[in-house]
């Protein structure tokens, strides 16, 4: 069973006497142990639809399933949910780490034996032991969102939203939540991620759904999306530029050079352009591959 | 329950002892102005109002009553809604309302939770206003009682109150209007009307627990238990209408989806 099921969600907001549909027709499904990035431009229904799979908004049609259970009828539900909302840090910033951890721990419904035995772990296991009698506030932002990650999984739920989780976070920082991801998804939690760093959504999600004006416009597989939007040609870089002799073989089977790069237009002529080369250093040989963020603006743009 | 009941009372204490001072300004402000009040009422007053006379003392003993019930009240319905729009800033009111306890349930044991704490604030007001006045209360153990049902009516203001904060964002400027209502209904001398006036004062929030309090600290009489009855149902009233109006608000604003973007 997926631990998430969202079926045909719409919503819509009333303001004055204008409407506007927020959430068309949304479905999404995630199960134990994956990554799916749901990407889309501002406004185009990315936190509506986290929040009614959350059940902090209600949908006007369309239902949700947490682990089989509807989290806007049975709040027992929530227990399978954990959340790190809209780039706020969700903590208590006169509270410590671990005073944060364990009221929270509790909130979700653990004892606070247990809540604090986790919250030891997860300070452990983020590095921050040596913070774990100063207040929140005085943390880095890096630092915080490590937090927040954890208080979010402090009671293992099967599936984690995750919203903008690297935003404003430096390079190592951003590599930490990135690793801790991982594992999380590794340990058999769904994730949910939303960003606008596409890099870090190629990096990280199994599959991808992409929304556009409050509709799925795509949703596949990461690398099979990005092959889907990649060329068939290869680009060879050699250590120094061939000579003229070589370079006429070359445009014998089709290849063509600038410099010490040759251009290769697909799959068959690459071997026999490999053979004229021989024997010359190669430096890399690179597929034309397509990253999400080509992928992202094509479909978001030509849609 | 009790698990998270102790994790509330942990939580307001971490919180209120490490910035002890925001706490001890406001009693220290507060106690200033009953000063100033009391002194300017004795000015205007005259001798022929003196408070030193019997009925003076009484009128004074009244007045530190009514000062002091109405901070309290103030203390409570002025937490509910900045803790609401504070948490709803800081995105911590999400994560209370994707805990698979009822936001009404948390923010219950969270108002028990942080009693205490105002209880004991509170404490150290009346005595410093005691000690600069003068004033002579009398603390039978029986006041709990009314003390107990003012609190229930005043919590169910409040969960009115945390509606609106859901709905509207703000509502600094309806608690700003509320603190002079408050203070009618506090003051309002229950136990000397009669007809309609006492059965419209019986009806109305917390004023029947408040003139329980005055016969009980500043006329030291024994405790009516009739009135305590109606009290009792005035307190209940009010604080199931506040649960019923937050419930309602809950709902509208999830239907809105307000919870959240502040």
């Amino acid at each position: 069973m997926p631990i998430l099921e969202a079926q045909n969600l719409h919503k819509s907001y009333r303001q004055g006497k204008t409407t506007t549909d927020a959430v068309r027709g949304v479905s999404l499904t995630l199960n134990s142990g994956e990554i799916l990035a749901f990407l889309g431009p501002n406004g185009a229904g990315k936190t509506t639809s986290i929040k009614m799979i959350a059940g902090l908004v209600r949908p006007d049609d369309g239902w949700v399933k947490l682990d089989g259970l509807d989290p806007h009828k049975k709040s027992r539900a929530l227990k399978s949910i954990g959340a790190v909302l809209e780039g706020n840090r969700n903590l208590y910033w006169r509270l410590t780490p671990l005073e944060n951890l364990e009221y929270f721990g509790v909130l979700r419904g653990l004892s606070r034996k247990v809540a604090r035995q986790r919250g030891e772990e997860w300070l452990q296991r983020l590095g921050l032991v040596d913070k774990r009698k100063v207040t929140v506030q005085t943390l880095s932002r890096g630092m915080q969102q490590k937090v927040a990650i954890a208080v979010a999984l402090i009671h293992r739920p099967k599936l984690l939203l995750l919203d903008e989780p690297t935003l404003g976070l430096d390079v190592e920082a951003t590599q930490t939540v990135k690793t801790v991801v991982r594992e999380i998804a590794a340990s058999g939690c769904a994730i949910l991620l939303t960003t606008h760093q596409l890099d870090i959504a190629e990096d990280l999600s199994d599959r991808v759904a992409i929304i556009r004006q409050g509709q799925v416009i795509a949703e596949q597989p990461t690398r099979e999306l990005i092959r889907q939007f990649s060329g068939t040609s290869y680009n060879i870089e050699l250590e120094e530029t061939p000579d003229p002799e070589t370079l006429l073989r070359l445009e014998h089977v089709g290849a063509t050079a600038k410099a010490n790069h040759i251009f290769v237009r697909g799959s068959e002529q690459l071997y026999d352009v490999l053979e004229k080369l021989r024997p010359l250093a190669i430096q890399e040989i690179k597929k034309d591959t397509a990253d999400l963020t080509e992928v992202f603006l094509k479909l978001v743009q030509d849609t | 329950m009790l698990a998270l009941f102790l994790a509330e009372v942990r939580r307001s204490w971490i919180q209120f002892i490490r910035y002890p001072s925001e706490a001890i300004i406001g009693v220290f402000i507060s106690t200033i102005t009953f000063y100033f009040l009391f002194t300017g009422a004795s000015y205007v007053a005259g001798p022929s109002g003196s408070l030193a006379t019997a009925d003076g003392a009484e009128r004074l003993d009244v007045l530190v009553i009514g000062y002091v019930l109405w901070l309290l009240m103030l203390f409570v319905l002025s937490e509910a809604t900045n803790s609401l729009e504070g948490e709803a800033k800081t995105g911590t009111l999400e994560q209370i309302f994707l805990s698979p306890h009822s936001a009404v349930t948390v923010f219950l044991l969270r108002a028990l939770a942080g009693m205490a704490i105002r209880l004991l604030l509170i404490a150290v007001n009346l005595g410093l206003i005691l000690l600069i006045t003068g004033s002579n209360l009398a603390f039978p153990p029986l006041l709990v009682l009314p003390l107990v049902t003012m609190l229930m009516a005043a919590y169910g203001f409040a969960f009115v109150l945390a509606g609106l904060v859901l709905l509207f964002k703000q509502v600094r400027q309806v608690l700003g209007g509320l603190q002079f209502g408050l203070l009618l209904l506090i003051g309002a001398p229950v136990e000397n009307f009669s007809g309609v006036a006492k059965v419209m004062a019986l009806m109305a929030p917390m004023t029947p627990s408040a003139g329980l309090l005055r016969d009980l600290m500043a006329r030291s009489e024994g405790l009516d238990w009739g009135m305590l009855a109606i009290a009792l149902a005035n307190g209940v009233v009010y604080l199931a209408l506040g649960f019923f109006c937050f419930s309602r608000a809950e709902r509208m604003a999830k239907q809105r989806g307000l919870l959240s973007g502040y």
